[in-house]
């Protein structure tokens, strides 16, 4: 009797330390326990439930069930709080900023001694994202203010040497890395509040330090800038990202269609898909010098990405000309006067002057003309072509191959985009269809963009 | 005790106790701050078991292996003493003394593929995907793959989605470390194609002791995106120290005199595809550029 009360409790002790599986698990061997050996269940169970009550695992919560009354039953459905389930409780009704404050309201001002603040803090920070405040560093401030100010703060040398309320610390390094994550600079407030709570010289500060160091360092660096709120509209998307690729500021943007829908006599609705083109003069140029044997290719789609949002994109090209059919064209003296364009100086350099770079371009044919449509078979690039053709009437005797991928989200190798062409010298005969499934795709991928 | 009166003890209430304890276990401990080790090993994925095995139990002991590697390596030193006589690695002393650029990988062909490897976060249980290849008309490579960030479910591991190809370390004869000389250069010069996402540039430098063997210096490198190449040029004084992922807070430049490796490396956190065409990578002297290193050495950045 004695012996098996001994193993009990062993067990009940792993109960508390361990994971909640074994807590199961050593739950339904009470169970299986209780219809074989009554009388000692009967003893082992206080014994659960005293263990259960002290143990550091529920510390925070008061409220753990030690009795089996009907009132305490009662009262305990009302009071047992966790900190995740605080957030849950509010998320069933709406996941705003005013509701995540709200929480953090009811939970400073719960309890004076702020009990259990570290685990507050670390639910708080998963449910940031669910709550859409990830990026609101008024939101953080709040959340670091959850911490008790002047305790944790080091006093003598001893404290200030060893990892004082390590943590506490650690806590607050997340937050602060979580911040650093999501691209967040803090203010003066954030020091503020972390040298009231840690001290001058604590990790958080440090943190807090590296951080105002590296991050307005590299603020600025991406010489191709993304805003962070990328237009809502897909045609003022497509002329952002058509503008970005373009990477010519003479370039201009024909919108050929908008979006819209139609509906035909027959009643159905046909959605129209926008189709915005780009071309420059150089490629216009280049274009009009195409010898009209050679066919061009429409490719497509190939991803853009911006920011978290993927756009896709189509060119027109051709191959590389032949090397015997490439002309090598004189500068023109008098193109401009100002600035003569070729040099012939013989400055005698020195043997270390030279600084040519003796790597050929690759030269993988010239692009003409870009576009992004979100729908990406070829009727709609059709469209395209013809509405180019009003510029460049060489269009209309170069035979146009189109050689689209099957997918947009779909990589393919080299093999695949030999074999998935199919050569037709007139453009009105082409047969090669996206598939219904690369629709489908631009549709979802229309729908995530609007939604964003 | 009377037997009724224990009948009535309701073991489901207990069980359902127990339940709650396991809702509220999750919150508690929330997070594992990852240990620190006096020693730092290789990474070992939380829940793997140790290796137990000796340094010698892993070498391959083979016959073929030796024969194969008996013609490579004595073709690598004879290589090695012949250039010698033409002049400091391989080339004519006048060439080596004005050598303004260096065109140092390049793509031309499936073997100029096996001086690298890639790697993903498939190493430490995610989900992202990264393989090579060579581009359209074989002149470049072309990495391509899709990113996830969904972090492995190991309970440890907080972050993920990264995808890497990284130069292997070039070897002399009989497998000693060779390194690039790049210190009379000051610019590393690319050409790529990228898809608009930001790539991170990594130079790994020999390093003397054994606990500086993962510093790395990194840099970015945004990529445009669009049909057109881009090309890159990036000082080597931008480079900045980082070890394990963290940038440090005191700073070295970046010596150029013993370079390993180079990687690039993604992790944006925007889930899916990603491409990235290089066509050549390269050093060059910039005359424009005087700057040594662009970050403070003059005092700890983090003042203490």
């Amino acid at each position: 009797m004695k012996c098996s009360r001994c193993l009990l409790q062993l067990q009940c002790v792993s109960l508390v330390g361990h994971s909640a599986r074994s807590a199961a698990r050593c739950g339904a061997l009470l169970q299986t326990a209780s219809s074989s050996q009554p009388s000692v269940l009967h003893n082992a169970q206080h014994q659960v439930l005293r263990l259960f009550h002290t143990s550091p695992a529920c510390a925070k919560s008061e409220h753990i069930p030690a009795e089996f009354d009907h009132e305490n039953n009662k009262k305990r459905d009302k009071s047992l709080i966790t900190h995740d389930d605080l957030f849950e409780r509010v998320a069933q009704e709406a996941k705003t900023k005013a509701t995540f404050n709200k929480v953090v309201d009811v939970f400073t001002k719960r309890d004076i001694r702020r009990r259990g603040h570290v685990e507050f803090i670390y639910a708080a920070l998963k449910k940031m994202p669910e709550f859409g405040v990830e990026r609101d560093l008024a939101v953080y401030n709040k959340l670091l203010d959850v911490f008790p100010k002047e305790v944790f703060v080091p006093r003598n040398f001893i404290q200030r040497m060893f990892n004082h309320y390590p943590r506490q610390q650690e806590c607050g390094v997340q937050l602060l890395e979580q911040m650093e994550n999501y691209g967040i600079m803090p203010n003066v407030t954030t020091k503020v509040l972390l040298v009231q709570i840690f001290g001058e010289k604590s990790h958080p500060m440090r943190k807090y330090q590296r951080i105002m160091y590296w991050f307005p360092k590299f603020k600025h660096i991406n010489p191709f800038p993304v805003p962070q709120q990328l237009p809502e509209d897909p045609v003022d998307l497509a002329r952002f990202s058509l503008n970005r690729i373009a990477n010519d500021l003479d370039a201009k943007v024909t919108i050929y269609q908008l979006p819209c829908t139609d509906v035909t006599e027959s009643g159905q609705e046909i959605k129209l898909p926008h189709i915005v083109g780009i071309q420059s003069p150089d490629q216009m140029e280049l274009l009009a010098k195409h010898n009209p044997s050679r066919p061009v290719f429409v490719e497509g789609p190939f991803p853009l990405w911006l920011r978290r949002t993927c756009v896709y994109y189509y060119v027109l090209r051709a191959d590389p000309t032949p090397p015997e059919e490439k002309v090598e064209e004189p500068y023109d003296p008098e193109r401009c006067l100002d600035y003569p364009l070729q040099l012939d100086l013989d400055l005698d350099r020195d043997l270390g002057d030279d600084e040519s770079f003796d790597v050929e371009d690759l030269d993988e044919g010239p692009v003409f003309a870009m576009c992004m449509t979100s729908q990406g078979d070829q009727a709609t690039l059709n469209q395209w072509i013809s509405g180019l053709q009003q510029n460049n009437p060489v269009l209309g005797q170069v035979p146009t191959v189109f050689r689209l991928d099957t997918g947009p989200r779909e990589l393919q190798g080299p093999a695949d985009v030999e074999s998935g062409h199919t050569r037709r010298p007139e453009p009105e005969t082409q047969t090669q269809e996206g598939p219904p499934e690369e629709e489908s795709e631009e549709e979802e991928l229309r729908r995530s963009q609007r939604m964003k | 005790m009377s037997l009724p009166k224990i009948t009535r003890l309701p073991s489901l209430r207990l069980l359902s106790s127990i339940h709650q304890q396991q809702l509220l276990l999750p919150s508690i401990t929330p997070l594992t701050v990852p240990r620190r080790a006096v020693i730092q090993g290789e990474y070992r994925r939380p829940g793997q078991p140790k290796e137990d095995k000796f340094p010698w139990q892993k070498i391959k002991f083979d016959l073929t292996k030796g024969l194969e590697g008996i013609k490579k390596h004595f073709t690598l030193l004879k290589s090695e003493f012949s250039d010698r006589w033409v002049g400091p690695e391989g080339k004519p002393i006048v060439e080596h003394m004005l050598e303004q650029n260096r065109v140092v990988w390049e793509f031309r062909g499936p073997e100029s593929l096996e001086q690298w490897t890639v790697s993903s976060d498939r190493e430490i249980g995610g989900q992202s995907e990264v393989y090579l290849k060579l581009g359209k008309n074989n002149n470049t490579c072309f990495l391509y793959g899709t990113l996830s960030s969904t972090p492995p479910r190991d309970g440890e591991t907080r972050y993920s989605g990264y995808c890497t190809m990284r130069s292997k370390q070039a070897l002399a004869s009989f497998d000693r470390k060779m390194h690039y000389d790049w210190s009379s250069f000051n610019t590393l010069h690319l050409r790529v194609r990228g898809d608009g996402r930001p790539w991170m540039i990594n130079i790994a430098a020999e390093t003397y002791f054994s606990h500086q063997k993962d510093d790395m210096y990194g840099y970015f490198l945004y990529t445009r995106g669009g049909p057109y190449w881009q090309d890159v040029k990036i000082p080597f004084s931008k480079f900045f120290l980082s070890h394990r992922g963290r940038i440090q807070d005191d700073q070295h430049p970046l010596w150029l005199d013993k370079i390993n490796t180079i990687g690039f490396t993604l992790g944006d956190k925007a889930d899916g595809a990603f491409q990235l065409e290089i066509d050549f990578i390269g050093v060059c002297k910039d005359y424009a550029h005087t700057e040594e290193f662009a970050y403070e050495v003059y005092k700890r950045n983090p003042e203490v």
